[in-house]
């Protein structure tokens, strides 16, 4: 007798469920059940992970879900056809969006209008059968299952039956067998699966604390009976309801009835509207790219034409045309609202997109690979990511396409918030009972949950207080493991957009994102590129922010820049990259660039292109960048695996850097087609099937044998591509974000104020605190000018090539309104006194004690001490003798001026930055020892120095195997230094949590690069100096 | 009982008075004193835990990531109060980190009350680790020595104090605050001046508002006019002021002598050895004389309660050669005893009383009950539990588990309650008499169901057997438990309940 499990629930029914579809997918295989139908709670999350893993293993997997109902039972419905699928998403969509995130209820009446292609179940012990049993009885019972087989009828309702192996359960089962062969309804054996395997018991136990909010003590009988709600193969299920084999029977049939697998879900991507009558949209898209191309190429030269028409026969045959002309359009809506948007990602490799204005780079200039992007018979879509200014300016496009499509025509992709190595044991820890201060200490020992520790989970554990002999530590322990990678609960993804040809809730249940006015979609990214659902990536770049800033200061201030038109050798600007002298500047500020461009030099923009994708951890674990740099220098010979890789590889002297270089390394050494070769590139960056990956491997590797690429030859490339790929850029996204590089690096060079002002003003952003950009532009010659109600605008602005006024913006905890109503009231007539400014602004006592101690009523009171004294004159609020006071002129005040150190502490608690010199030039006459930063240089390797200051970054990468980088900002520049794991460990919570640094170690002092190797580290002495932010990350 | 007053005196004049530790040249009007302990809670852990002394400890509070040190031993260098907990472990790798010990500071609190009931009858409890007296009418020459032979006396005990004297409580406090360890204004302006503005203790918003103004010391407050302060800080900021000025009076609230004169102190964990019961005897010994000498008694009988950690008690009670409060000879007549004391458990708790030569009075305690004879009632039940142990007496309910036949014991109410109303559907089946203990059984078993049984009062073969049920639980800590039930019929009749555990099978009951 054959089984098929028709209810499992996984643990993308988020705390109600203990294994990953995969994991049920995988002991369903080894049980040799035939399929499974996965019935998460209120929604299909996990149905695409299971369709993906059930595809690999050969069953086949049903979708289902759980719906819980408006009285709070939950209904198991089974989908049996296309449109049954379609209405059931339809059903949860409206029961999510019209309720708060996660209390969407279907009500009973909606179940009962829209049901074909349905099929329900009446529950285990939630659903609204048994629920009654216990409750009130089997007359109440039978009263809520007839409502269920009036709403489903009698042929699409099945009894469910469970045995757990609990004493209790015989006599519940008992009426349902009498109630169900009374009402001549089918019985079903199910198990109501919430875990793979019984070893997972104990997650499930904690998912219930977590949900409950108690520790396991506290749970009692909220904890599982057994641990029998496993997966069960036929024998098992057949022994277990040996008196009722029509039950087992009635699974194989039912799950024959199920028609429908997500292989069949019915996507389509919309058509594009603004078509112009007798126009297709293929003939269009033709029209609009030769269009587009005349401007970026001026007269079309024979290869521009033939790759055009090459790109256009291939999108029309696949029917994309559409999807190009809708994304254009968006770009054509951005550039009319005169926001900044470009391509990134593989789109840049399209002459198309670079012709409709997607994108900005030629890659027919860039020589780059049109199949990297776009092929015949690829298994995936294309998607196209488009970078926008962060913030509003992004707001406004992602509300366009709502506005176009509809809440229920598009939605974000959404973000599965997984259990990680902190979140993980301070939740597991608070259920396990452990001290608050036991899990805080863990938390914070190993805070920016991003370090990475050197030492085990065990040795973490015992830091932060739980001693080896600890009687709940092996529990503890199994546990973390267990429930990390598990999903806890939904977000949304940044910026992915999934659109659909008609209704998006039609394909897959939409629900409220967090942020108001957005739906997010239930499958995350991946899911989605798996059902070959086409989505715009619309994204938000801090650096587009800035360069838009600043692009509207240079224009105000009659010098515009054209982005388009900057010249791509500027010796000035590569002069600056190479001294490494790139703070602010997009994606080469960061210490490993800053470390690395005086070894790379780049000299050329395609040189700027590979430091962008040099410094990232596909070239660091593939061990790229130390022969580059040395082949670069002449150190080392350039030499190819293979004579055939020499074309591929010759831009990049012989190593792997760009994902296009995998393609053409399958095509052309191993003789795949492109389409196979892109499936070789995705399934070496696909982390979820390690069997995937060797699978291609072994492909590769037998056609690299059958084209006479030697052994030795075939393991190297096989090697540099499985150890790169997964982090790797495709060239054409490098070429992208070299672009803003180097419009960043040319606007720090040439207009070096409205750079640092637009900087300031798209805080937070970039590794730097505004306090080092505003100590940067200090050593470049740019005097910041503080904040001022007199002179100030909200946002910082140029005053002239070498100076720039703090926005009014900069002093915290103003309100936007109360600033916006100053600044009306100062244009229509000056403040001709602190008291007439007091009068006609709206700034509540905590605001006006701010401008006060931020100094920015100087210009009205005198200094910092009379304004605080002044404007605690005022009264609050509506008080009637508010103008009254404010009109008699202001008392001269008592109080004394502040001295250099207040007006310091004072900047950093009002603005979190000073236009002053830097904190540690006030202590430096205290700390004789300590070299400075920028006399570094000047010290021979191998040298003892001291060095100290505020930590502006903390860096401890994945790849650096626990070597934790930590760079020191002082009044001279940066000094970083090097902390060996051992050290760090030792040292650990000085690192982590003092705010300024002493450093003593060896110099290190090589082609430019200067470190210092750490031997001892301790919190600079407290003298009263303020606290810098710094930028902790992996 | 007799209070013996201090009898009223005309003030001192300059020259009766040691000018040691004195404000300006004035005579001194020593109406008021205060006795403080700076960092009290601290002070008390470490007065009550001898394995702290001399070690870098830190009192902290709050949770989680708002926990913070609030309180902190000289030994801690680069900790200071204020410091997140992380930071303190991070500047101090082998920090003490402990939580305020209430019962600690209840002790210290009246060894520091007693202390100031040797200056004057009326004290008043101030606020933690602060006392302050009220000395109208005193000595003022003999008053001073004892406060120094009362600091000496609270030294000894374990308890660093200083005191304050001055015209009004507020002076009083912030002169002991100020004191090394004695300190009597003279001179209230010159004092006040040079004062930190915190001394006023001002609200914590006018706290960032007088820093933003870059006031420092009281003096500079009141450098400002009164009333543009007041304009700028209200009522609160008036009444600053006047504080920052030592204008503030007030009526101390007095408490009342104490007139029952016992320690107590519960171990966390129990103790075994004589040391730190020994330790503890001194700190109540020192505490119980001096309270008893603040309020003119002597003690002619000390009672010693030890309580074991198997709820028994040890008691003993010691006459005194002759009432007195010589805490020396307390501790040898207990020492002496305590070295031949050999208890069945260790100590749990220790009590010890002294009997003042005057007769404590007592109060009767009030209560209600719905019992007819509460009295009965509760003596009864103190017997049964004499009987069978404190945790074998109450009613059982199931446990909150899902194991078999676990039970909590719940102390009898007073009243009975209404019985609750039935489930609708109550557990079915036969009723189970369980065997206590079970029967340990072997069981032969085919294709993993039992078809023999064998054990000490039934056995035979199996006829029927019905489940398996199976049920686990704590599995995340020690004492996990796993169960798989049967029931069977034996072939010579009777049903039987069968358990199997990772210990074996069992028999747990007889179904009816």
């Amino acid at each position: 007798m054959n089984y098929v499990e028709l209810h499992a629930r996984s643990a993308f029914s988020f705390l109600r469920g203990a294994s990953l579809p995969e994991s049920l997918a995988a002991e369903a295989a080894r049980r040799q059940l035939p399929a499974l139908a996965l019935c998460d709670r209120d929604g299909v999350y996990g149905a695409v992970r299971l369709y993906m893993a059930a595809r690999e293993a050969g069953f086949r997997p049903l979708v289902g879900c759980e719906v819980t109902m408006e009285d709070a039972s939950v209904v198991p419905i089974l989908v049996a056809s296309r449109e049954g699928y379609r209405r059931l998403c339809a059903l949860l969509t409206t029961a999510h969006l019209r309720a708060p995130k996660g209390e969407g209820r279907v009500s009973w009446r909606e179940l009962g209008e829209d049901n074909a292609g349905l099929i329900a179940l009446t529950g285990d012990e939630e659903g609204p059968v048994r629920q009654r049993w216990r409750a009130r009885g089997a007359a109440a019972a039978a009263e809520a299952g007839d409502r269920l087989a009036d709403i489903f009828g009698r042929d699409r309702l099945f009894v469910e039956v469970q045995r757990h192996l609990l004493p209790e359960e015989d006599a519940e089962n008992e009426f349902l067998v009498d109630w169900a062969r009374a009402s001549r309804l089918p019985l079903l054996a199910t198990n109501g699966v919430l875990q793979a395997t019984p070893d997972a018991g104990g997650v499930l136990d904690v998912f219930t604390c977590l949900r409950s909010h108690v520790t396991l003590d506290a749970a009692g009988r909220r904890l599982a009976p057994n641990r029998e709600r496993h997966l069960k193969d036929a024998r098992t299920m057949a022994a277990l309801f040996a008196d009722l084999p029509e039950a087992v029977r009635n699974t194989e049939r039912l799950a024959e009835r199920l028609q429908f697998t997500l292989a069949d879900f019915g996507y389509r991507f919309p058509d594009y509207h603004g078509v112009p009558a007798g126009e297709t949209q293929e003939s269009y898209l033709r029209q609009m790219t030769y269009l587009g191309a005349r401007g970026r190429y001026g007269a079309l030269t024979d290869p521009v034409r033939r790759q055009l028409e090459r790109e256009l026969d291939l999108i029309g045959r696949l029917g994309f045309s559409g999807y190009f002309l809708i994304v254009w359009d968006l770009c054509e809506f951005a550039r009319q609202r005169k926001i900044l948007v470009q391509g990134r990602g593989s789109a840049a490799n399209s002459a198309v997109c670079y012709s409709l204005g997607i994108t900005a780079v030629d890659p027919i200039k860039s020589q780059l690979l049109f199949e990297r992007f776009l092929s015949e018979g690829r298994a995936d879509w294309p998607d196209i990511d488009l970078d926008l200014p962060s913030a509003e300016r992004r707001e406004e496009v992602i509300q366009e396409v709502y506005r176009r499509y509809g809440r229920q025509g598009a939605a974000m992709t959404a973000n599965v918030i997984t259990f990680r190595g902190r979140s993980a044991m301070r939740e597991v820890g608070k259920v396990f009972g452990l001290p608050d201060d036991v899990i805080d200490r863990f938390s914070r020992l190993f805070h920016h949950g991003d370090f990475p520790s050197t030492l085990d989970f065990r040795e973490q554990l015992k830091m932060a207080g739980i001693a080896d002999g600890h009687p709940r530590l092996p529990a503890l322990l199994e546990t973390c493991c267990q429930v990390r990678g598990l999903p806890r609960h939904l977000g949304q993804h940044s910026g992915g957009m999934v659109l659909s040809a008609g209704n998006l809730s039609q394909f897959v249940p939409l629900e409220n994102a967090r942020m108001p006015e957005r739906s997010v979609l239930q499958w995350d990214k991946t899911d989605c590129e798996d059902m070959r659902m086409v989505k715009i990536d619309l994204l938000g770049l801090g650096m587009m922010a800035v360069l838009q800033d600043a692009l509207e200061i240079c224009a105000q201030r009659g010098r515009p820049v054209d982005l388009a038109q900057l010249p791509q050798d500027d010796p000035a600007t590569f002069k600056m990259i190479q001294e490494a002298d790139t703070i602010g500047m997009f994606q080469i500020e960061s210490r490993a660039q800053i470390a690395t461009l005086p070894r790379m030099k780049p000299v050329t923009f395609y040189d700027l292109a590979v430091e962008v994708a040099i410094i990232r951890p596909g070239p660091i674990h593939g061990n790229a960048v130390n022969p580059y740099l040395a082949r670069r220098a002449g150190r080392e010979p350039v030499t190819y695996p293979d004579e055939r890789a020499k074309p591929i590889l010759e831009r990049t002297l012989g190593v792997i850097l760009f994902q296009e270089q995998i393609l053409r390394l399958a095509m052309e050494v191993g003789g795949f087609t492109a389409a196979e070769a892109d499936e070789f590139r995705r399934a070496i960056g696909f982390t979820r099937s390690q069997e995937r990956l060797d699978k291609m491997k072994v492909k590769f590797a037998a056609a690299m044998k059958r084209n006479g690429v030697r052994d030795e030859a075939a393991d190297f490339i096989i090697k540099s591509i499985a150890s790169f790929a997964l982090y790797g850029f495709p060239e054409s996204h490098a070429i992208s974000f070299a672009l803003i590089a180097y419009a960043s690096a040319w606007l720090k060079t040439h207009r070096p104020a409205e750079f640092y002002a637009a900087l300031l003003n798209c805080q937070p952003m970039g590794f730097y605190s505004p306090a080092t950009l505003v100590q940067d532009a200090r050593r470049h010659g740019i005097k910041t000018l503080p904040a001022c109600v007199q002179f100030s605008d909200a946002a910082c602005r140029v005053d002239s090539d070498d100076v720039i006024r703090l926005g009014i913006a900069s002093v915290h905890g103003l309100r936007a309104g109360a600033v916006t109503g100053m600044l009306a009231a100062r244009q229509g007539r000056p403040f001709a006194s602190l008291a007439d400014f007091l009068q006609r602004t709206d700034f509540n006592p905590a605001e006006r004690r701010a401008l006060a101690g931020s100094g920015a009523l100087n210009a009205l009171a005198g200094h910092r001490r009379a304004a605080l004294w002044n404007v605690e004159a005022v009264p609050g609020g509506d008080d009637l003798f508010r103008c009254a006071v404010a009109e008699s002129a202001p008392e001269a005040s008592p109080l004394q001026k502040m001295s250099h150190l207040e007006r310091l502490q004072a900047d950093y608690i009002h603005m979190s930055l000073t236009t002053g010199a830097h904190p540690m030039k006030l202590l430096r006459s205290k700390l004789p020892e300590l070299r400075p930063a920028a006399e570094l240089k000047d010290g021979r390797t191998g040298e003892r120095v001291k060095i100290g200051g505020a930590v502006i970054t903390r860096q401890r990468p994945g790849t650096a195997k626990g070597v934790c980088f930590i760079t020191l900002e002082d009044e001279t520049g940066f000094a970083n230094a090097i902390v060996w794991p051992k050290l760090f460990e030792k040292a650990r919570l000085v690192i982590t949590l003092e705010p300024a640094l002493i450093i003593t170690g060896r110099l290190q002092n090589e082609e430019g690069v200067i470190h210092v190797i750490a031997e001892k580290i301790t919190g600079l002495p407290n003298v009263g100096m303020p606290e810098q932010t710094s930028h902790d990350f992996r | 009982m007799k209070v013996e007053r201090l009898a009223p005196k005309a003030l001192a004049t300059p020259s009766e008075l040691q000018t040691e530790g004195r404000t300006g040249g004035s005579p001194p009007h020593l109406l008021f004193a205060v006795l403080q302990v700076e960092n009290f809670a601290l002070h008390a852990l470490i007065r009550s835990d001898p394995a702290l002394a001399a070690r870098p400890v830190a009192v902290i509070a709050g949770e989680g990531r708002k926990a913070e040190v609030t309180e902190v031993s000289p030994e801690a260098a680069g900790v200071m109060p204020g410091l997140a907990v992380t930071l303190a472990m991070a500047r101090c790798p082998g920090i003490i980190l402990r939580t305020r010990d209430p019962a600690a500071e209840v002790e210290a609190h009246r060894l520091l009350l007693a202390a100031a009931f040797t200056l004057s009858p009326r004290v008043e409890f101030t606020g933690v680790g602060c006392c302050t007296v009220d000395l109208q009418g005193v000595d003022p020459v003999r008053t001073e020595a004892q406060m120094r032979r009362s600091l000496a006396e609270l030294a000894r005990a374990g308890l660093a104090a200083r005191i304050g004297a001055g015209e009004t409580p507020l002076l009083a406090a912030y002169a002991a605050r100020k004191a090394e360890p004695v300190l009597i204004v003279t001179d209230a302006r010159e004092f006040l001046r040079p004062l930190p503005l915190a001394f006023a203790a001002p609200l914590p918003g006018h706290a960032d508002i007088l820093r933003n103004w870059g006031l420092k010391t009281l003096g500079d407050l009141t450098a400002l006019s009164k009333a543009e302060v007041g304009l700028r800080l209200g009522a609160e900021g008036v009444s600053l002021w006047e504080r920052a000025a030592g204008e503030s009076a007030r009526v101390l609230r007095l408490v009342e002598p104490v007139k029952t004169f016992v320690a107590e102190w519960i171990y966390e964990p129990p103790v075994e050895s004589i040391e730190p019961l020994f330790f503890r005897l001194r700190r109540f010994a020192e505490r119980l004389a001096l309270e008893l000498r603040g309020a003119g008694f002597a003690a002619e009988k000390l009672g010693l309660t030890l309580r074991l950690e198997d709820e028994t008690d040890y008691r003993r009670e010691f006459c005194l050669p002759e009432p007195g409060v010589d805490v020396d000879l307390w501790l040898r007549v207990l020492h002496a005893h305590l070295e031949t004391v050999r208890t069945a458990a260790r100590v749990a708790g220790v009590r010890l009383g002294a009997t003042p030569t005057r007769p404590a009075q007592k109060q009767d305690g009030l209560f209600d009950t719905g019992l007819r004879d509460p009295a009965a009632f509760w003596e009864n039940l103190a017997r049964l539990a004499a009987l069978v142990g404190d945790d074998r007496v109450g009613t059982p309910l199931p446990a909150d588990t899902h194991e078999p036949d676990a039970f909590t014991l719940e102390r009898p109410p007073e009243t009975v309650p209404a019985p609750a109303s039935q489930p609708v559907h109550p557990p079915r089946g036969h009723a189970l008499r369980r065997f206590r203990p079970p029967w340990p059984a072997r069981v032969l078993c085919v294709d993993e169901r039992p078809v023999g049984l064998e054990s000490e009062s039934a056995g035979g073969t199996v006829r029927t057997a019905r489940g398996p049920w199976r049920g686990c639980g704590n599995w995340w800590k020690p004492g996990g438990w796993a169960v798989e039930i049967w029931q069977v019929e034996l072939a010579e009749g009777g049903i039987y309940q069968l358990a199997r555990t990772a210990e074996g099978w069992r028999v747990e009951g007889m179904l009816d």
